[in-house]
């Protein structure tokens, strides 16, 4: 429900320059919205929580030292406002059913497990990848990254050191799959656009119809056939 | 015109005025419609510009030659290439109308020859802050022989060798092939191979903005008033003291510098010559394809490698030094930069845990000892011995052989015995073996780690002969066997056709092959496990070296530095470029006739983890690919010799931030003397300075600008 098929959008504010973005987003209506926050508002206290347990476990191994006492809240954006607040956690409910949980399990399972739940909640929902086609400059490909901690990866390939973007087909599992590449001039490997998603062949297609025209001057006959 | 579709690029920098005064666009004009502005002067006239630009009035009091911007650029001149904020004012058809103010975050252009416009914005890198932006990532290794320490084949690793060759050579092929594909060669257009020149312009663009902003008042009209009588005392005052002070100054560096400066060069020199015949000791082979003793020793390509940055910094040193000659915008040395002090704080980090290393040895040393030689007769004599009694007296219900494993038992424990005999009479020697290695790790903690894997190389060299001896012991039963079971069958291999061949025996031939066949078949299982544990020990100590290799390259390679700059100041270390279009519907002017802009952000990728990591990545690679082959696994399945890891593979990571090359004595004297002519300048220039500061009297000053 959050997410659907991979599809296309394209932005083209000038002839001379246009992207594609092909993404698994839906368009944002109310409810979906809703879901997205309600979404975030549950990774948020899985995340916490997760901490909270950790922090039991830390707080019942010998390492730990007691958290001073603060007689009024620090001001907020302070290390002493983190100690407050765990002062104020530690003997509230939630606080103490996570010393309970952290003194049954062994910290051999505790471990591995919250850095696993913990990766699972930084993960993206979407996946988006764009081309990006600007005349008389090069392409840029981007691939938005597998968890919120790090940004879209791209890549630019300047028009000189492009030797030709072509459709190719490949065997992927049980199934045949279109996709798009670059061939850069001197380089052994070929770039994909859209590696992670490869959308179906009516996109790639016409991404390829919209990069070819847009990227060369109009002058240069007609498009070969592709490979 | 070259331009058929009328496609008008700008770039314009992110720090270009938002006032909505009238103003100047000055900028390069890398083709027709291809323009890239670098400043906007305001308050003074179009054809005054235009003219100073010419005569290069607004380039006056630039602290190094302009041409070389020119060059750098690739333009032979600076244009006006527009106006902003003036609608009603005539301009050339190739010249823009600009509109900027408070209100709008996005200059809007028109041009009269434009059908479409790209602008692209972009925030001008800081030269004096070392920042710059390129297309292709920053090298930190100095890559030019990088790839020749690779590819030196040694005799061991042949065969791994060719086998990439082959690789490599099929992939090419397939590359050869996919250029068949492209039917239609587009031809480059000018502004698809201005990129280059481009990057280098926004490079220099905020110098030579500062420049102009400078000089901005040489255009305009205004007129200077003289001087008051009160100033003028002031000014001359001040230019007494200048003088007094010019003339200690000129005291200090004609005198005392030169004297200090060639002292200091003396000292380096004698220092070069003594590292110079150190490395030749140590580079020393007795016939070429010899090993030399830092192909040995992890110690002696620990001093190797030392001696070699000392001998290498002051050329760097240099090298980098020249950059104080050129404009900061000349970006080709800072790679150098990163790499100098990178090696510096490096040995620097070395020397510092060093200290605390080996102090605290020295502190110990008679525990550290005691301990290292219980571990030594703990694990690699009495575990050795208490195995092989075990693999005499039937391992796990294993029913060898009895006389074999007894035989090859006692062999190897008299071995044991006379060795730990040996060792035993080394024992009093070993504090003061700790107390040197302590001593030595004042020369940095690399030191002692190195002298550690030695020592432990040479104290389990009983190890290292014992699996060589059951290596060869096994893998000749092996080829036995293999042979006898040809016979078996009645075969034979044929050396020639190198394939097996029938072949008739005789019947006493048949009757005593088969005879020993089974014997030896019998004896297999003994022999095999005398082997693997011996195999089972090498691979444990081959494991240790690694470890304390790794270790090794972890304190003489990190890239400590690039990674402090990388989280202090990403721009210093560009990856690339990346262009990220903006949404233009928000900032679209109510004014109908606009022409289809689209606005782009150029910012400056840096340089990715990976990448600074990547010789890691290649070393790591080089490890598996070596230890982890299938030849290596039947290396040991066979017997055969299990060729440990070249030297030089393992330390490519090292020597990649050393040159192939070093530097001669000659040379080094040659870079350190020539310098002087550029430090000997500065009296000149101080003299300058002071006929300067003589001139302002006069009115209109001419200064000389220093850093």
């Amino acid at each position: 429900m959050l997410t659907t098929q991979p599809h296309l959008r394209t932005r083209r504010p000038s002839p001379t320059t246009v992207e594609y973005t092909v993404s698994t987003s839906p368009d944002l209506t109310l409810p979906l919205r809703l879901l997205l926050l309600t979404n975030f508002v549950l990774r948020t206290i899985i995340g916490l929580s997760v901490l909270l347990l950790l922090y039991s476990k830390f707080a019942l191994s010998s390492f730990s030292s007691p958290i001073p006492t603060y007689p009024q809240p620090p001001a907020f954006f302070t290390t002493d406002y983190v100690w407050f607040l765990i002062h104020k956690i530690t003997p509230s409910k939630p606080g103490l059913l996570a010393a309970r949980l952290a003194s049954h399990i062994p910290l051999v399972v505790l471990l591995p497990s919250s850095l696993l739940i913990l990766y699972t909640i930084l993960l993206r929902i979407h996946t988006t990848e764009s081309l990006l086609v600007l005349r008389g400059l090069g392409i840029q490909t981007s691939t938005s990254s597998e968890t919120y901690l790090s940004t879209a990866t791209t890549r630019f390939i300047p028009t000189d050191k492009i030797q030709d973007i072509l459709v190719n087909e490949a065997f992927r599992g049980f199934e045949v799959r279109y996709y798009l590449v670059v061939v850069v001039e001197g380089e052994e490997d070929v770039v994909v656009v859209f590696p992670r998603l490869l959308p179906r062949r009516q996109i790639v297609e016409s991404v390829w119809r919209g990069a070819r025209a847009c990227l060369y001057e109009p002058h240069g006959g007609k498009d070969g056939g592709k490979g | 015109m070259p331009e058929h579709d009328g496609l008008m690029r700008v770039f314009w920098p992110l720090d270009a005025p938002r006032t909505d005064s009238p103003g100047i666009i000055v900028g390069w004009r890398n083709s027709g419609l291809d323009v890239f502005v670098v400043a906007i002067l305001e308050d003074v006239d179009a054809r005054n510009v235009e003219n100073a630009l010419k005569i290069g009035t607004l380039f006056r009091n630039a602290s190094h030659p302009i041409e070389r911007i020119y060059q750098l650029c690739g333009q032979s001149s600076m244009h006006v290439l527009g106006l902003a904020n003036t609608p009603e004012a005539d301009v050339e058809p190739l010249q823009m109308h600009a509109t900027t103010g408070p209100g709008l975050r996005e200059p809007q252009i028109s041009c009269a020859r434009a059908a479409t416009i790209q602008i692209i914005m972009f925030e001008r890198p800081l030269p004096n802050r070392m920042q710059y932006i390129s297309l292709d990532p920053i090298s930190l290794a100095l890559g030019d022989q990088a790839e020749k320490t690779v590819h030196a084949p040694g005799s061991v690793d042949a065969e791994e060798e060719k086998e990439e060759m082959r690789n490599k050579e099929r992939k090419r092929a397939l590359v050869e092939k996919l250029k068949l594909h492209t039917v239609i060669k587009h031809p480059r257009s000018q502004k698809e191979l201005a990129l280059s020149r481009i990057v280098n312009q926004i490079n220099c663009s905020w110098e030579l903005h500062k420049l102009l902003q400078q000089n901005i008042s040489l255009v305009g009209t205004r007129s200077r008033r003289s001087l008051s009588v009160s100033e003028r005392v002031v000014e001359s005052a001040t230019s007494m003291r200048d003088f007094v002070v010019m003339a200690i100054l000129q005291l200090i560096t004609v005198y005392i510098y030169p004297t200090v400066r060639r002292a200091f060069i003396i000292g380096l020199l004698g220092h070069r010559v003594a590292a110079e015949a150190l490395l030749l000791v140590l580079e020393w082979r007795a016939r070429p394809d010899y090993a030399a003793l830092k192909d040995i020793s992890a110690t002696a390509q620990q001093v190797e490698i030392r001696l070699q940055q000392f001998c290498y910094w002051p050329m760097q040193y240099v090298t980098l030094r020249k950059r104080k000659d050129d404009w900061e915008s000349v970006t080709t040395s800072h790679a150098d930069y990163i790499r100098f002090y990178n090696s510096l704080w490096l040995v620097a980090n070395d020397v510092i845990i060093g200290i605390a290393l080996g102090s605290y040895i020295i502190d110990n040393s008679a525990w550290v000892a005691e301990s290292i030689s219980g571990v030594l007769s703990t694990y690699s004599i009495a575990a050795l011995q208490r195995t092989i009694s075990w693999l005499m007296d039937w391992p796990a219900g294993l029913k060898l052989n009895n006389e074999l494993a007894a035989f090859l038992g006692d062999l190897f424990l008299w071995v044991i015995d006379h060795w730990s005999s040996c060792i035993e009479t080394l024992r009093p020697a070993l504090p003061h073996l700790i107390w040197f290695i302590g001593f030595s790790s004042f020369a940095g903690a690399s030191m002692p780690i190195a002298v550690f894997s030695d020592l432990v190389s040479i104290l389990t060299i009983h190890i290292y002969s014992f699996y060589m001896a059951s290596a060869r012991i096994f893998n000749w039963q092996y080829t036995i066997l293999i042979s006898l079971f040809q016979l078996f069958r009645g075969k034979k291999h044929n050396v020639l056709r190198k394939r097996i061949d029938s072949c008739d025996y005789d019947l006493d031939q048949l009757l005593l092959g088969t005879i020993l066949f089974t014997l030896l078949f019998f004896l297999l299982p003994t022999v095999v496990v005398f082997y693997l544990t011996f195999a089972c020990s090498r691979m444990a100590i081959i494991c240790l070296k690694a470890i304390l290799d790794t270790l090794l390259a972890c304190l003489n390679h990190f890239p400590l530095f690039a990674l402090m700059l990388r989280i202090k100041d990403s721009q210093r270390l560009p990856g690339g470029i990346r262009f990220e279009l903006r949404d233009t519907q928000q900032f679209a002017s109510p004014s109908d006739n606009a022409l289809p802009t689209s606005y782009i952000y150029l910012k400056s990728v840096p340089l990715t983890f990976r990448a600074m990591f990547q010789q890691y990545f290649q070393l790591g690679h080089r490890i598996r690919n070596h230890y982890l082959s299938p030849r290596v696994l039947w290396c040991l399945a066979t017997g055969q010799f299990v060729p440990p890891i070249h030297r030089k593979n393992l330390y490519s990571l090292q020597y990649s931030m050393l040159p192939a090359r070093r530097a001669g004595i000659w040379d080094m004297w040659n870079a350190l003397v020539k310098t002087p002519p550029k430090q000997k300048q500065k009296p000149s220039g101080w003299e300058g300075r002071a006929n300067g500061n003589g001139r302002r009297l006069n009115g209109n000053g001419r200064r000389y600008m220093h850093h």
